[in-house]
């Protein structure tokens, strides 16, 4: 079964590891190949959008290409939608519920924001369009804090805190949706360093149940090299001429680095999922072009 | 007036952790008592510091390893967030009945693991305790990584605004009838919508936690006021930690202007991994390479060959993108920032030794720094 044959797809890692650019990717790769596709953002970004030549819009299902479009679904707008929902009035809403004192209150509630998010995310896989699914594919990008996985343990701090009621049957189904591996998948990106090779071997130890849902493991920013670590530790000693040896200073450093990426590949061959890999890119805002290109790369992951 | 407190804020990734324990190494070497809180729990801090696995009390770091003779020392820990909650309870909480209501309240098991802004604010309140203590000439605070920078600032007013007497007053309506009709009013519908989402038990369990907080209130406020207060004042900086990667980049100007807005003492940038340009010397030809050695194969000399042959095009590029990279960063900082970069080391920083190579890089900031 091909992983766009998904439902939802959720893409989590540690900040800065480029969660972004790889749900865009991924979106934009099952776009391509004909699936009508969702991008959610959970954290308010408004850069995805901006690549497409589009403006971000709030709250609201924004058309990127062809088949890919875009939505920001952060917790605060979740959840008010969710309680306007039940109290019908969005003024009393703003009135009672984010006044100086309930907003904060509104906030500490364990998994609230998070639930409610998640509940979102089903709702928009139940819609329907003409008897059919209107999104065969929801890619979601998960919130950097706690690796998301605070987002994915909201159900049950929920059904913990309330163990009966409205929402904890409401976190049931939520539940039903994101632990069931036939329809929702998980990714986890990271670098090619060792302290980000830690942290998703660890992140991996604490999904929990949710371990036999990771369906892809994404290695971002590959360097290339000409040579491997091995040939380059074989040959380099021949290379230090009086001449060279300021190249060949340069050539280690770099060297070290495919060393640390080799070992980084090795690492997170123990997870039970295939690797992909996307190329580095450069320390630049990524545009619609390499978009495109990390798209292209991750065609055979899929 | 010295410097006292050194705040280390930024984006998740960008060696924020590691970079917070070399401005701690460096200060220690030159002759301060140091402590380092650090907020994540990665045991490579720990294994870099040559210490065993961190705690919320204070650990020597064997600094006398590197071999260097200095009066000062660093100590190093780890946030317990349910340790420094139940201490605040203990402090502020009144008769010990009242201390073992809240701490056996099951909502207060997980509000006080769980709560949004928890830990930033129980950061703040063990870095004011060692701030108190004495015991240090410099605390720095490693902050949690943040979905958005400005977390770390708002969180604690966020906190204190829960625990303010208003929300008390709405959740236990039923026993005090005060404040304004329209409040009420208001009031009830959050407690019957709240009810009809969580459950009128679960809501009775939080109104009955807030009931129970109400005492230690007053505590709190004094303690949050002035840990407020001494962030504001000229005894901390607050010190923002990024790469050259443009994310990290954005997030970091974002928090310079937030720490501007609010009139925070700001310190400067420390720009982590900088690749340095390639020196005119690493250029070569194909000419200055030496004859095959015939213990290496073709293949394996060609691909070393060509990785040496393309070693400074590949430094140039990455270098050249990294200067504009720190050039947009100097233009944006407002008047006289200071920008301290770090070199790329050549192997991670994993044992007391490296750790010392960067904490030397560091010797110009943390100078600049002391200067208050």
């Amino acid at each position: 079964m091909s992983l766009l044959d998904k439902r939802i797809l959720l893409v989590t890692g540690k900040g800065g590891v480029g969660k972004s650019t790889l749900a865009a990717s991924l979106a934009l790769a099952a776009a391509l190949r004909g699936k009508r596709v969702l991008l959610l953002e959970t954290h308010g970004s408004k850069r995805i959008p901006r690549v497409f030549g589009k403006r971000a819009l709030d709250y609201k299902v924004q058309h990127l290409t062809n088949n890919l479009h875009h939505l920001s679904v952060t917790s605060e707008k979740a959840l008010e939608e969710y309680i306007v929902g039940v109290i019908k009035i969005r003024a009393l809403y703003k009135l009672v519920f984010r006044n100086r004192v309930m907003g904060p209150f509104m906030d500490a509630v364990p998994g609230l924001h998070e639930l409610i998010q998640l509940g979102k995310v089903m709702d928009l896989e139940r819609a329907k369009e003409r008897g059919r699914p209107e999104w065969d594919l929801i890619v979601v990008d998960a919130p950097a804090t706690g690796h998301g996985l605070s987002m994915l343990n909201a159900p049950a701090s929920m059904m913990e805190l309330t163990r009966k009621g409205p929402f904890y049957e409401n976190a049931k189904l939520v539940q039903a949706l994101w632990g069931d591996p036939e329809r929702t998948g998980l990714l986890l990106v990271t670098l090619p360093e060792a302290m980000p090779v830690n942290e998703t071997l660890d992140l991996y130890g604490r999904l929990g149940d949710y371990q036999k849902q990771l369906v892809l493991c994404v290695l971002n920013e590959v360097h290339a090299a000409p040579a491997t670590s091995a040939q380059w530790a074989q040959a380099s000693p021949h290379l230090d001429t009086p001449k060279l040896h300021a190249a060949k200073k340069l050539a280690d450093r770099h060297m070290g680095r495919i060393h640390r990426q080799e070992h980084a590949r090795e690492r997170l061959g123990a997870l039970p999922c295939s690797l992909a890999e996307l190329s580095f890119l450069g320390h630049r805002d990524l545009d619609l072009a390499d978009i495109t290109q990390l798209a292209e790369q991750l065609g055979g992951a899929l | 007036m010295s410097l006292r407190v050194l705040v280390c804020c930024g984006s998740g990734g960008v060696g924020k952790t590691t970079t917070s324990a070399a401005l701690a190494m460096q200060a220690a070497l030159s002759g301060q008592r140091v402590a380092v809180l650090t907020i994540d729990p990665a045991r490579r801090l720990a294994d870099s510091l040559g210490i065993g696995p961190l705690s919320n009390t204070p650990q020597r770091v064997p600094l006398d390893e590197l071999g260097v003779e200095t009066a000062g020392h660093l100590d190093a820990l780890m946030l317990d967030m349910k340790a420094t909650w139940d201490g605040v309870v203990r402090r502020f909480g009144g008769s010990p009945e009242a201390q073992q209501r809240i701490l056996d309240n099951r909502y207060y098991g997980l509000a006080s693991t769980r709560l949004a802004g928890s830990h930033e604010y129980m950061a703040m309140q063990r870095l004011y305790e060692l701030y108190e203590s004495g015991d240090y000439d410099l605390i720095l605070l490693d902050t949690p990584p943040t979905r958005h920078a400005m977390e770390v600032l708002s969180a604690p007013q966020r906190l204190n605004g829960l625990f303010d007497e208003g929300v008390m007053h709405w959740l236990s309506l039923p026993r005090s009838k005060r404040g304004f009709a329209a409040l009420e009013r208001g009031s009830e519908v959050v407690v019957s919508v709240l009810k009809r989402l969580i459950g009128a038990g679960t809501m009775e369990e939080i109104a009955e936690f807030f009931d129970a907080m109400q005492g230690l209130w007053a505590g709190f406020q004094e303690r949050s006021t002035a840990v407020e207060d001494l962030l504001a004042s000229n005894e901390t900086r607050f010190v923002l930690v990024t790469t050259p990667a443009p994310a990290a980049r954005r997030e970091a100007q974002e928090f310079a202007d937030l720490l501007a807005n609010t009139k925070r003492p700001f310190g400067g940038f420390v720009v982590n991994r900088v690749v340095p340009a390639p020196s005119a010397e690493a250029r070569v030809s194909p000419a200055d390479l030496p004859e095959r050695p015939d213990s290496i194969s073709i293949e394996t000399w060609q691909a070393a060959s060509l990785t040496l042959l393309g070693a400074a095009d590949r430094q140039q590029v990455l270098s050249d993108g990294e200067s504009k990279a720190l050039e947009e960063l100097r233009e944006q900082a407002s008047g006289s920032v200071p920008l301290w970069p770090l070199p790329e080391l050549e192997a991670d920083v994993h044992d007391l030794r490296s750790l010392a190579v960067l904490a030397g890089h560091l010797a110009p900031a943390i100078e600049a720094l002391k200067q208050v």
